[in-house]
């Protein structure tokens, strides 16, 4: 295969401070404070914190009627980034495609769902259609035809930096020629609050690295760049703006919301992303440093640079007193600071620094200053200490990338909490009264936690933790990545601390439950129960999110950034989704709720001394509606091939109207191929719920150890996404 | 009023959900974080909450109640000055 290089060719931006990228540049320019006293919503306690919170009118600059907050501010970032590339959708087919970092999703619009719930005892759950993250997805892939690889990913503050990375190795690979990657969050009284509870916001705006600073300040908005195969992208005479030339990710797996003291997990993040980009520390001319303004953020981050750089760090600057901290949008705003600052040859300052901080001992840009740029670096850390770093070169720059190929691996063990079991489940308030018959995992034996774990950790970190501690053992020193994909991510816990948050007016938060609740929480627990520090990522992708896991993983052991991966995918009961799911006619006696863990252990195939099963083939992408089995049967031959004897596990018995549809497939892949293929299912012992195809991927590996025949994993999402994985023995 | 630490071992026990944990097992004088009972960080925020719902006492940086989260006792004379003081 030709060498395949990621390149940028257009650049959409919406944010506080500015509606375009232009006027975002300006600010940045200028080094201004982006931040004001909240509007968008109450807050008793915390109104007057400043904020970057967008303050014009997002259908004024066109953005659709339907969808959240995020979605909107998404889907506007993704227009102006077609416009920006000259890019005619259309003639890329399924060749295109959308991956965005999204972490608070839609919390800010179902929020005032359940605020008419309690406080006025109305039910209008319309805004929850988009609360998950992958609605910014969806809007944006349906409205612009991109029917290509699409996933999101919520690792808290570094989604937008790990979903451009992700993107990336879609090119790389080979999986699209181009993708729309970034990230989009809007504010939500959620992270508001649960920022405030762990005594992290700065009540007079964040100051980057100042020896007075006193915390985060919240911000919105969204970043989409083209990024397109270089190759193509010059067929097509696009104008090359940047490269991406390096990416790279890490966990501390030291704890829920501080990052490692001595910068640990920054620095393997930054020498990562160094080593994929094949470049020396002395290349890199600027870092946009993650600078949330925390104490502990800013001191561990100085300390990588200084560990990474020695004496020579090169300028840095902080940008979130101009943005605010947009949470999953963040990494991706500043990578586009980092591509304009490279296009000007400017650094950017870092306004709110104002006196050294000798713990710190290094002093960031103070002011808009002409530089000779060609290789920047941005970083983004998470909760969980969940870190990304990106590189971006000079267009004229000869990249030295390392090459990316996915590559069969061997499934070396595989770990579930559930398949639940058929139980009435009564729904609680504030929730109408009502029943349902589910399938549930009941009361989890935690005998094998720790005493902390089963105090602090809610019941779906539990059965991920408990599921990935079923698989083979990992040695301390294995490199070794997590990918753990939610539909729906940590629903108990997010709706305890909201419903305390309207109960109360915002006093009594539950500062030890909000970190739970955050999509990523689980597998961050997991890296550091194992003490794993490979990338650490939470796709969330609908129904297909434990196939987007299970190529994030694929990816990390083809490149070498791990000996093992556990992939895997969970999702938890929840009164919320029953509830509104019964009003909206979901639930049927084919269709039951379920819940559920699967961690899958996988490597590379010379590594493995023992292996259950091997993953041959994995693609990911959406289906054209009105539904064109021809065309999909097309799309799977093509990754997959279907020997005589294989079984197809596909998602049916799930969600009625999908039933058809899968059928149809068969048909046709049976005509294709000339012979019967046999129709296996699995969604009648676990359920219908985002992580069930988890559930079908074990089924499969079942069959294929017991027939010695191979199998597809087909799984269709009710809102357009697909995968296809193929499992030999 | 002196604040009485038996009570107090209650409430953190309550806000910090030790569930095999019982007040007479706590020492008045025993280090509440790391060794101790091994609690962490987001454990002396859910503290800071308690304090506030019990004694009405607002801290708005964690560095402020770190000396007074050392042991019970510590913590009950924190409380005692506090109350005093306002």
């Amino acid at each position: 295969m030709a060498e395949r290089f990621p390149v940028i060719t257009g650049i959409g931006i919406v944010a506080a401070p500015g509606a375009n990228l232009t006027e975002v540049w300006q600010a940045v320019a200028n080094g201004a404070c982006g931040l004001k006293p909240l509007s968008l919503f109450q807050s008793p306690r915390y109104g007057q914190v400043p904020v970057g919170e967008i303050r014009f009118d997002l259908r004024k600059l066109g953005a659709p009627l339907r969808g959240s907050r995020s979605d909107k501010m998404g889907w506007l970032a993704a227009r102006d980034a077609i416009a920006d590339a000259k890019l005619n959708i259309s003639d890329y087919g399924d060749r295109a495609g959308v991956l965005l970092g999204c972490s608070v999703g839609g919390s800010f619009d179902s929020e005032q769902f359940l605020i008419n719930l309690m406080k006025r005892g109305i039910m209008r759950p319309r805004p929850t259609r988009f609360h998950e993250c992958v609605s910014a997805i969806e809007t944006i892939a349906d409205h612009f035809g991109l029917y290509g690889p699409s996933m999101g990913i919520a690792t808290a503050c570094s989604s937008g930096a790990l979903a451009i990375a992700a993107a990336a190795e879609m090119i790389q690979t080979g999986e699209a020629d181009v993708m729309l990657a970034g990230g989009t969050d809007s504010l939500s009284r959620t992270t508001w609050s649960g920022f405030h509870s762990l005594l992290l916001v700065d009540s007079q705006g964040c100051r980057p690295f100042d020896v007075t600073r006193g915390g985060m300040s919240f911000g919105e908005g969204a970043a989409v760049l083209v990024l397109e195969n270089e190759e193509t992208a010059r067929k097509r005479g696009a104008t090359i703006i940047a490269r991406l030339t390096g990416w790279g990710a890490s966990c501390d797996a030291h704890h829920a919301t501080q990052p490692h003291p001595d910068g640990a997990g920054a620095l393997a993040a930054m020498k990562a992303a160094l080593h994929r980009a094949n470049l020396p520390a002395t290349a890199i001319d600027y870092v946009n440093a993650h600078g949330t303004g925390t104490r502990d953020n800013d001191l561990a981050e100085a300390k990588a640079l200084k560990t990474l750089f020695g004496d020579k760090v090169p300028p840095f600057s902080s940008t979130k007193r101009i943005f605010g901290h947009a949470l999953a949008a963040s990494g991706a705003l500043e990578a586009v600071v980092c591509i304009e600052a490279l296009r000007r040859q400017q650094l950017p300052p870092n306004p709110g620094y104002f006196q050294p901080d000798p713990a710190i001992g290094l002093e960031p840009v103070t002011k808009l200053r002409p530089a000779s740029l060609t290789h920047v670096m941005s970083n983004s850390f998470g909760f969980g200490g969940n870190n990304g770093t990106l590189i971006f070169s000079l267009p004229d720059t000869q990249p030295q990338t390392r090459p990316l190929e996915t590559v069969p691996v061997a499934i070396t063990g595989i770990g579930m909490t559930g398949p639940g079991k058929q139980t009435t489940r009564e729904i609680e308030p504030p929730m109408p009264a009502d029943k349902l018959t589910v399938h549930s995992c009941g009361q989890l034996d935690t005998t094998s936690l720790t005493p902390n774990q089963r105090r602090r950790l809610s019941r779906i970190i539990q059965m991920a933790l408990l599921a990935a501690r079923r698989c083979p053992p990992v040695s301390a020193g294995q490199r070794v990545a997590v990918a753990l994909g939610t539909a729906l991510g940590s629903l108990d816990e997010g709706s305890i601390v909201l419903e305390n948050w309207i109960a109360k007016d915002e006093r009594e938060p539950m500062p030890a439950r909000f970190p739970g609740s955050v999509h990523n929480a689980a597998a961050a627990q997991i890296a550091i129960d194992l003490a794993v520090h490979g990338l650490n990522s939470a796709p969330t992708t609908g129904s297909v999110s434990f196939e987007c896991a299970l190529w994030q993983g694929m990816c990390q052991l083809a490149g070498n950034q791990a000996e093992f991966a556990l992939v895997g995918a969970v999702d938890e009961l929840n009164k919320y989704p029953l509830g509104v799911g019964k009003r909206w006619g979901f639930w049927s006696e084919q269709t039951k709720p379920g819940e559920g863990a699967v961690l899958a252990q996988i490597s590379n195939e010379p590594k493995a001394a023992t292996q259950l099963a091997r993953v041959t083939a994995i693609r990911i992408g959406r289906y054209r509606r009105p539904f064109d089995a021809k065309r999909e049967a097309d799309w799977i031959l093509a990754a997959a091939s279907l020997k005589n004897g294989a079984a197809l596990f596909s998602g049916s018995g799930g969600w009625a109207a999908l039933d058809e549809h899968y059928q149809a497939v068969i048909k046709e892949l049976s005509s294709r191929t000339g012979h019967a293929i046999e129709h296996r299912t699995y969604k009648q012992d676990c359920g219908e719920f985002g992580a069930a195809s988890a559930f079908g991927f074990a089924a499969a590996i079942d069959w294929v150890r017991q027939t010695g025949r191979g199998a597809l994993l087909y799984t269709l999402c009710p809102r357009g996404g697909k995968a296809v994985c193929c499992i030999e023995p | 009023m002196a604040t009485s630490t038996t009570d107090l071992k209650s409430k953190i026990i309550e806000s910090l959900n030790l569930q095999d944990i019982t007040p007479e097992q706590i020492d008045d004088e025993a280090p509440l974080f790391g060794a101790g009972l091994g609690l962490d960080s987001i454990d002396a925020l859910e503290l800071v909450v308690m304090l506030e719902k019990n004694y009405g006492i607002v801290i708005k940086d964690i560095e402020e109640g770190r000396p007074a989260f050392r042991s019970v006792r510590t913590l009950a004379d924190f409380i005692d000055a506090r109350q005093v003081s306002s």
